[in-house]
């Protein structure tokens, strides 16, 4: 860094480009494989016959996000201003059009079909919720002091996440997490997301109480050995407690077969737990903190609002899905299906993380330094 | 590109937003310490417990049961051996059709459905879902070629003979562990050691390869050789079963021993029960319940060991084997019988109530004359009375080698008086077993050796090497050689000419005594009629008691008990000597 410092006193303009965060995606994406494998190897060969079936469709779509993160990462991330109010009305679309011709899966039709690869809107409106968000409160910055225009801003978010949370609350919950963050940061009050906290705990309770089956959940969570629908929480926890301090070794968890219902997506983490022991997990979790500090290292440096608000975006969509997702897994909340970004199975999800990465690193390329 | 940036309006909130941008940062800190927290917890302090957990669910552990050992008779004849049966279980994981397999094996088991369903429908490794499968059955089901079905073969315990002797060898229970007699005495040498087999299973219960399994191999039981004699008990059975119908008695009992070693070559209590179905009553009931398993409980015990009875007349052979010793009568001691002898205030009758008159010691044990054995008891005292009992082994239990073994029931010495000592003497007012009778009777005639009565001779393994073999207490000098010398020539006597006479079998020297005892309470008449015979008089080495409880008509243990004894040794002597 002193010597960039030194160079940009003599040149004024220099390339920046965040290194640390590429190569931290970069580890991320190929222990996320290593461990995918180890984990679906078992389902791949009983289901397809192939113990590389889950890992290679997930390495088709992990080359083509990294080939879009490359491309994002060189486009000036302002461009998307222009697109964004278009990618939100085109995610908002196909949200609703998977409603009616989704393909159903354990009841939810959550997946479009487009030229034979699966798609799944959900992951696209989280990326265009970023952009645009970012996008309308750039614009109305000055104006968030005032709590009625707050809550006119979020309203905004409120058509996606009604139709996200249609068929996946889980994904509209994480949509709802990231507005908030981002209306957070860019507010100067903090008052009004104490207000919106109390607002947001009051609608969970009676959301809870509306439907028995939430309730069950509820006491799933508490006792998970005394309900048969505790069995994947169980399982996981069986897991993760045979994990120990060092693991079983790389390859040798006996719950990955069969026992972990589908291990390979939102469970993964118990397999990691499993094989490479309490040391793994933690190294594992402080190398996604290490990321979201990446992120709040670009987002506090980046030239402008619209930039930093972006940034914020993504640091509170990863920063959500992997603490609601060890905690799940866990047992420390009720079970609710979060995939852990970067290993859990998904091409979707893969690829718009990745897409994501381009637009932080594009970011990053336009830090300036400022010379004191 | 670059141009278009440095056009940009300076980002002036800047100092806000990154102290908002921090405290969302630390909030995530936090959140992630504590999630770490939490799997510190789960991984280092729930480690041992969730990693039980799980190994339970991954291991699967199938026992390889160790084949029971055989139980031979003397001759080497079979009397409980193993046969072939099958377990079935269900792994759940393998099901691919659960309502073909609830099917098959509600229609093949005769189980309800519901039963099998809850089985079948349990998400578990393995299930067990009934053992001691005929194995046509588990042939058939096996057939059905259902996926998650598993027929293990397996042994379960067979008696070829059904009710031969079912009271002495007992029978097995579902895990193949003795439950009474014999099977259960001797448990340690029959049941053998299960091995194991423990294999890493994945959810559908397959075994995962290298995960190397640990087998532990079964180590069969031994067999147990018996003193007990197939031909003997069989006859001894029929005897009893003849005596039984004819007298429509309540119950016979037979033994046959060997004097000299107290081996035991038959032990009958009829009626005998099936073994291959010891839960089925062998008597017209529909009791269910706690009344059910009262009778079943009645219908197992041994009568011979556990039950206690006032021995009568037979008890006179130990009055006067005391006399002897005590050197209080001899054979030509002059008696007189009137019909009753007055004890204290009290008039004692005598068998005949006419009375014997004039006799000698030698009549009146002929003639099993009341008054004289009376008389002995005085001459006797009671403090030297109990000192030969005592002598004799009588107030201690046999030690045979069956569970449940009844002691005896005497009278306190302190609490014995006159007409106490007068009934002792001639048998009633206190009760002991059969076994404690043959057994006492023994040491008598074989001239003073205390002898264990027992079956268990020896045990061998399965190719016929000696394990084992038995070594039984003896204890020597219960009474001199001239007193069981005496009692062999007195009760020939008694045989030959007295009270004994329906037991004598020509061309055999044949010892005995009868007896008849009123059970109580008197008033109910209910009698208890017995014989005990032994051969050859001079030089016993078979000796047989019969007992025949609550006789119909003609009650008297020389009419109806000596018949019974006499059958016996008429068949067993002739093979004794073959």
């Amino acid at each position: 860094m002193a010597q960039r410092r030194k160079k940009e006193k003599r040149q004024k303009t220099i390339r920046y480009f965040d290194y640390s965060l590429l190569f931290l995606v970069i580890f991320l994406l190929c222990f996320g494989l290593i461990m995918l494998y180890s984990t679906s190897s078992y389902y791949g060969t009983i289901r397809f016959g192939s113990a590389a079936y889950y890992v290679k469709k997930q390495l088709f779509a992990t080359a083509l996000g990294v080939a879009v993160m490359l491309v994002i990462a060189m486009i000036p991330y302002r461009f998307w201003m222009k697109v964004s109010g278009l990618a939100y009305l085109a995610a908002l679309s196909l949200c609703v059009v998977v409603i009616f011709i989704g393909r159903e899966s354990k009841g939810q039709a959550r997946w479009l079909n487009i030229a034979g690869l699966s798609f799944q809107p959900s992951e696209f409106a989280k990326l265009a919720v970023i952009i645009f968000f970012a996008f309308v409160i750039y614009k109305t910055s000055k104006q968030l002091k005032n709590f009625k225009n707050l809550i006119k801003v979020g309203m905004i978010v409120l058509p996606i996440f009604a139709v996200v949370a249609y068929n996946n609350l889980s994904t509209a919950i994480i949509i709802f997490g990231i507005a908030v963050c981002m209306m957070f940061v860019a507010s100067p009050k903090y008052s009004h997301f104490l207000i919106v906290g109390i607002a947001g705990v009051a609608f969970g309770a009676v959301f809870l109480m509306l439907a028995s089956y939430r309730m069950e959940r509820i006491q799933i969570w508490l006792d998970p050995e005394r309900f048969d629908k505790g069995y994947q929480t169980l399982q996981g926890l069986y897991a993760i407690g045979s994990g120990g301090l060092f693991g079983k070794g790389l390859g040798e968890s006996i719950q990955k077969l069969g026992f972990i219902p589908e291990a390979q997506n939102d469970m993964i983490f118990s397999v990691i737990c499993e094989e490479l022991g309490l040391f793994g997990a933690v190294c594992l979790i402080l190398l996604y903190l290490l990321l979201i500090w990446r992120f709040m290292i670009i987002a506090n440096n980046a030239p402008d609002l619209y930039g930093a608000l972006i940034v914020v975006g993504i640091m509170a969509h990863i920063s959500i899905q992997v603490v609601l997702n060890i905690a799940v897994v866990t047992n420390t909340i009720p079970n609710t299906g979060i995939s852990l970004p970067f290993v859990s199975y998904g091409g979707t999800s893969i690829l718009f993380l990745l897409a994501e990465m381009g637009l932080a690193l594009s970011v990053s390329r336009g830090i300036k330094f400022e010379v004191d | 590109m670059e141009k278009e940036q440095k056009e940009l309006p300076f980002y002036r909130n800047k100092t806000m937003h990154r102290k908002k941008i921090w405290i969302f940062f630390l909030a995530v800190f936090f959140m992630m310490t504590f999630l770490i927290g939490r799997l510190v917890y789960l991984m280092i302090f729930c480690s041992v417990y969730y990693g039980q957990k799980a190994e339970d669910l991954h291991e699967r552990e199938r026992d390889i049961k160790a084949a029971r050992g055989r139980i031979l008779d003397a001759n080497g004849v079979v009397l409980a051996t193993n046969k072939s049966v099958c377990t079935i279980s269900v792994i759940h994981s393998q099901i691919t059709d659960p309502e073909a397999v609830i099917h098959a094996l509600t229609k093949e088991l005769e189980l309800s459905e519901e039963k099998v369903r809850k089985r079948v429908e349990k998400v578990s490794s393995i299930e067990r879902i009934k053992t001691n499968v005929d194995k046509e059955v588990g042939d058939r089901i096996r057939a059905y070629g259902l996926s998650g079905i598993k027929v293990d073969e397996d042994y379960k315990r067979y008696y070829p003979y059904d009710t031969l002797a079912s009271k002495v060898l007992g029978f097995t229970g579902a895990d193949n562990q003795g439950i009474v007699g014999l099977e259960v005495r001797y448990d340690d040498f029959l049941k053998g050691e299960n091995g194991k087999i423990l294999t890493l299973t994945d959810a559908r219960g397959v075994e995962i390869e290298n995960a190397g399994e640990t087998r532990l191999e079964p180590v069969n039981g031994y067999d147990l050789c018996l003193s007990l004699d197939y031909n003997i008990q069989k006859y001894c059975e029929q005897a009893a079963e003849k005596a039984y119908i004819r007298k429509e008695a309540d119950s016979v009992s037979v033994i046959v021993m060997n004097p000299k070693n107290g081996e035991i070559m038959a032990m009958v209590n009829y009626p005998e029960f099936n073994l291959n179905q010891p839960f089925l009553l062998n008597m017209e009931s529909d009791a269910v319940g706690d009344e059910k398993q009262t009778l079943l409980n009645q219908m197992w015990r041994n009568q011979c060991i556990s039950d206690t009875y006032e021995p009568g007349s037979t008890f006179k052979i130990i009055t006067a084997s005391a006399a002897l010793e005590k050197g209080v009568v001899s054979l030509t001691d002059q008696f007189y019988c009137p019909g009753y002898k007055l004890v204290e205030d009290r008039r004692i009758h005598c068998a005949r109530v006419t009375g014997h008159g004039a006799e000698t010691f030698e009549t009146g044990i002929m003639n099993s004359c009341n008054p004289v054995f009376i008389e002995l008891g005085e001459r006797i005292g009671t403090e030297d009375f109990f000192g030969y009992f005592k002598q004799f082994g009588l107030l201690q239990k046999t030690n045979i080698d069956l569970p449940g073994e009844a002691a005896t029931i005497m009278h306190k010495q302190e609490n014995v008086g006159p007409v106490e000592l007068a009934t002792i003497s001639f048998g009633q007012s206190f009760q002991i077993t059969p076994v404690q009778l043959v057994t006492t009777v023994s040491s008598i005639i074989n001239g003073g050796i205390r002898v264990t009565p027992h079956f268990g001779v020896c045990v061998k393994d399965t190719d016929g090497n000696l394990v084992k073999e038995f070594n039984y207490e003896t204890t020597e000098g219960i009474c001199t050689q001239k007193t069981s010398e005496t009692m062999r020539y007195l009760l020939q006597r008694v045989v030959d000419e007295g009270g004994g006479k329906n037991a004598k079998i020509e061309g055999y020297a044949i010892g005995g005594k009868t007896a008849t005892s009123q059970t109580l309470p008197r008033s109910e008449h209910r009698y208890i009629s017995s014989f005990l015979g032994f051969a050859p008089a001079d030089d016993p080495k078979v000796l047989a008691i019969a007992i025949i409880r609550n006789p119909s008509g003609v009650y008297y243990g020389g009419t109806i008990a000596a018949p019974v004894v006499k059958e016996i040794l008429e068949n067993i002597l002739p093979y004794l000597e073959h």
